[in-house]
């Protein structure tokens, strides 16, 4: 492991002591209390064999334990190449053994097996690109979390989030007149802008609806003010649901509560419906494009979804290409991009990305691995929503993130994803890695010109 | 001793033969049902263009990234695949046994060059063996079974090395051929040799996934 | 302990490891030389295989008195003779060569090419008696 100055080596070291006295949850330890063994072999044989098919079966049989996983896991490799953190070992301590032991499993073992699954492992899917078989380890991480989820054994902040879905159908507990008077409130400010600027609400047969992830107007409305500056200064069409259904978030999604994940996705897609809008924007996050462009419509059964949801590094190529916004003067400071793993390898849109940046930047400098390749957040995949009594081993896990951050001597990093850039933001303070982070549409918004756009000039 | 010779060297190996292909095909055969009856989704995202965008990528020596980070087991592991093949089908003793059986014949490898190359399989299986516990992150995966595999892959070429130069007790050897050859056909349906019908399989699944659905790469 | 806690690999087994590789290295090179060294010479009475363009294997060892008497004396076993494509019992043909009929290739007049016959012939012939040899290199023992 190569690491880039004295003060990082010395700072891993003493995390990495941290390691032996990991975070205990209180919903863990409550769950596994009222757990009976015949609950957990039954629970668990229903799952496996109930919830899976042949696709499962043939990743079980078909892996030669050949290791080329490895490389791929930044958990493997910011521990030292620890073979406890590649991504075969952690089917082989989870799914592996369940099958062995026909799910007569220990307390212990599920323990271990909510830990491996909710916070030693983003489901970011890179190591499907290193298996030369192309298993999906990731599709049987959250397998296990699907079972720990039945087991009741979910760790207590992810599973707060999901509550709140479930009774809100939103992740953050925001009430429906919060959120209202949140976006008429940065509305008002904007206007100091742009005069007339609109945020409108509920408009039906428009082109587009926004929607961003709760966090947004819980404690980043800055952002929503963002947008609207520029599907206003673009001259966009767009709307903004009132009404339950506005969050694209699902960390349902992401602790195997498929019901409720499904009921998310499904509320979303019924609220476009009922706008009928042509298609969805959506903020910088990651996540709640893999619910909805490929998880969430499929439990509701839709091969691709329902309507055409544009990604906001998409939407934003769209708008400087077509020039319907313009860059007043470029952004000065060195910067670089992190690659979120579920719009790049979920969707492929790191090479438009580059574009946008390249347009909006002067001094753009790569990161090493990129685009596909780009190590994880070590954020994302709900590991970051497991909450702050899991930040410092969280920070330990993903040393090579810091490295591989450090290695391109920027000034600023740009992370369009949300799990991404609050799990960045900790490497960087933690790593002291004297960087400024931002959103893509943080630097859109400092650079672009502040005029309306007019078809035809 | 001679029937017993006429036993394995021919209802047996129809036997082995019927296991193996059989087996495969019911294997294939429940696969699909097992789809259509449980993931049916499987076939809406499988297309035959990025299902063989990702084979080709896989199959192009060194050009997935993955390889390319561990290039002597990759290129080891490469070459054996293919001699694994090329050497039992075009060894001149087995050509000249199905010639006789079938009146099918091809063009055999030159005896010596054979040899040679059934020594870098046996190499390469022991490399296989003395990785698994060399590499700590192998060793994390390996259990007994793994190396039992590599045993029933190691028997059919150590002894048919040893027939050829008619070392040792020469006609227990060619048993042993026979037999541990058979053994390998009759077991690969039932074990992770099957991997040679799954693999494709999820290699399939997964181009698709990133080339239909995810627009990337999966190399 | 705390439960969840790993099970740590032992990197101190690498030596033993290593020991161990070495030593079952070493005892397959010993058991190699022992097998090149170990060979006799020994002369053997054999078939003449000149009429093969370059064979891969020796020629067959075969003594033709241990046939003859085993046999009783019936040349037209191995000496026989095919007329259009039917044996002609109680004719034989031991003032032919057996490539006067069986060419190299299957060509219009002969079915059966040399190889074929030869093997054919003295496995099958094994076979149903019980007795001889029957796999490769029990006839093609190496020079």
């Amino acid at each position: 492991m190569q690491t880039q100055d004295n003060t990082m080596t010395e700072q891993s070291r003493e995390t990495n002591d941290m390691k032996s006295e990991k975070a205990t949850d209180p919903a863990i330890e409550s769950g596994l209390k009222r757990l009976t063994p015949e609950r957990i072999q039954k629970t668990i044989n229903q799952v496996l064999e109930k919830e899976t098919g042949p696709r499962f079966k043939a990743y079980v049989e078909t892996c030669m334990r050949c290791g080329m996983c490895a490389d791929a896991c930044s958990f493997f490799l910011s521990n030292d190449r620890d073979p406890y953190f590649m991504p075969a070992a952690k089917v082989k301590n989870t799914i592996w053994e369940m099958l062995a032991k026909k799910g007569n499993v220990s307390k212990d073992f599920l323990r271990q097996a909510v830990r491996i699954s909710h916070l030693e492992c983003n489901v970011c899917k890179r190591c499907a690109m290193y298996c030369p078989f192309g298993i999906d380890i990731a599709y049987m991480m959250l397998l296990v979390r699907r079972i720990c989820h039945k087991l009741e054994i979910t760790p207590q902040y992810i599973q707060d989030t999901v509550n709140s879905h479930s009774v809100t159908l939103n992740q953050m507990w925001v009430k429906d007149d919060e959120w209202i008077d949140t976006l008429q409130w940065q509305e008002e400010d904007a206007r100091d802008e742009f005069e007339n600027l609109e945020i409108p609400l509920d408009k039906v047969g428009a082109d587009i609806m926004y929607s961003v992830i709760a966090p947004e107007p819980k404690f980043q409305a800055g952002l929503i003010y963002q947008a609207a500056t520029m599907m206003h200064a673009a001259g966009i069409d767009w709307t903004m649901p009132s009404t339950p259904g506005w969050d694209n978030s699902n960390m349902a999604m992401y602790t195997g509560d498929n019901e409720i994940s499904g009921r998310i996705a499904r509320a979303f897609f019924e609220t476009a419906a009922k706008l009928r809008v042509k298609r969805i924007v959506m903020g910088e996050c990651g996540h709640a494009f893999r619910s909805v462009y490929d998880i969430g419509n499929r439990w509701n059964s839709w091969v691709m979804p329902p309507f055409e949801v544009v990604h906001a590094l998409a939407f934003y190529h769209e708008l400087l290409t077509e020039g319907r916004i313009t860059i007043k003067e470029k952004y000065k400071k060195k910067v670089t991009l992190h690659d979120p793993c579920n719009v790049s390898r979920g969707r492929g849109l790191h090479d438009k990305a580059r574009q946008v940046v390249n347009m909006v930047c002067e001094d753009f400098v790569d990161m090493v691995p990129n685009r596909e390749h780009n190590y994880c957040c070590g954020a994302g995949g709900g590991v970051i929503n497991c909450g702050p009594p899991y930040k410092n081993e969280r920070m330990v896990n993903n040393r090579n993130k810091a490295e591989q951050l450090a290695a391109t001597g920027a000034e600023v990093l740009i992370a369009p994803c949300h799990n991404c850039h609050s799990g960045l933001e900790d490497i960087i303070h933690h790593y002291d890695l004297k960087m400024e982070i931002k959103f893509l549409g943080d630097l859109i918004y400092e650079t672009m010109e502040k005029k309306i756009y007019t078809p035809g000039k | 001793m001679n029937s017993f010779i006429a036993f394995i060297m021919g209802p047996m190996v129809w036997i082995s033969a019927i296991i193996f292909v059989g087996g495969l095909l019911f294997k294939g055969i429940s696969i699909i049902q097992s789809v259509r009856q449980k993931e049916p989704y499987i076939f809406s995202y499988m297309t035959v263009k990025h299902s063989l965008r990702s084979m080709g990528a896989w199959l192009v020596p060194f050009f997935p990234k993955s390889t390319r980070l561990r290039p002597v087991y990759y290129a080891i592991s490469y070459l054996f695949h293919i001699l694994l093949f090329v050497v039992p089908l075009f060894l001149a003793s087995h050509i000249v046994l199905i010639n006789e059986a079938f009146q099918v014949s091809w063009p055999a490898l030159n005896d010596g060059l054979a040899d040679w190359l059934t020594l870098l399989v046996i190499a390469a299986l022991i490399f296989f063996a003395v990785r698994r516990q060399m590499v700590p992150e192998i060793t994390y995966l390996t259990s007994a079974i793994d190396y039992l595999l590599i045993l029933l892959v190691l028997l059919p070429f150590v002894t048919g090395f040893l027939a050829y130069h008619q070392w040792f007790a020469y006609r227990w050897m060619v048993v042993a051929h026979v037999l541990s050859g058979e053994l390998m056909l009759i077991i690969i349906p039932f074990s992770r040799f099957s991997h040679m019908l799954t693999a494709p399989l999820t290699r399939a699944y997964m181009g698709s996934e990133f080339g239909n659905v995810r627009h990337a790469r999966d190399w | 302990m705390k439960p969840w806690k790993r099970k740590f690999i032992h990197r101190g087994n690498k030596m033993k490891k290593w020991t161990i590789c070495a030593v079952v290295l070493g005892l397959l090179s010993a058991a190699g030389w022992v097998v090149v060294f170990a060979q006799e010479d020994q002369y053997l009475e054999r078939l003449d295989s000149w009429a093969f363009e370059s064979p891969r294997r020796p020629g067959a060892v075969f003594s033709h008195d241990d046939h003859i008497m085993d046999l009783d004396d019936d040349c037209s076993i191995c000496h026989h003779v095919y007329e259009e494509g039917e044996l002609v019992p109680g004719e034989s043909s031991e003032d032919y060569y057996c490539s006067d009929c069986h060419s190299l290739k299957v060509s219009p007049d002969n079915k059966m090419p040399l190889e074929a016959a030869y093997h054919n012939l003295c496995r099958d012939c094994h076979f149903d008696r019980g007795k001889g040899p029957v796999l490769c290199g029990e006839c093609h023992i190496k020079e």
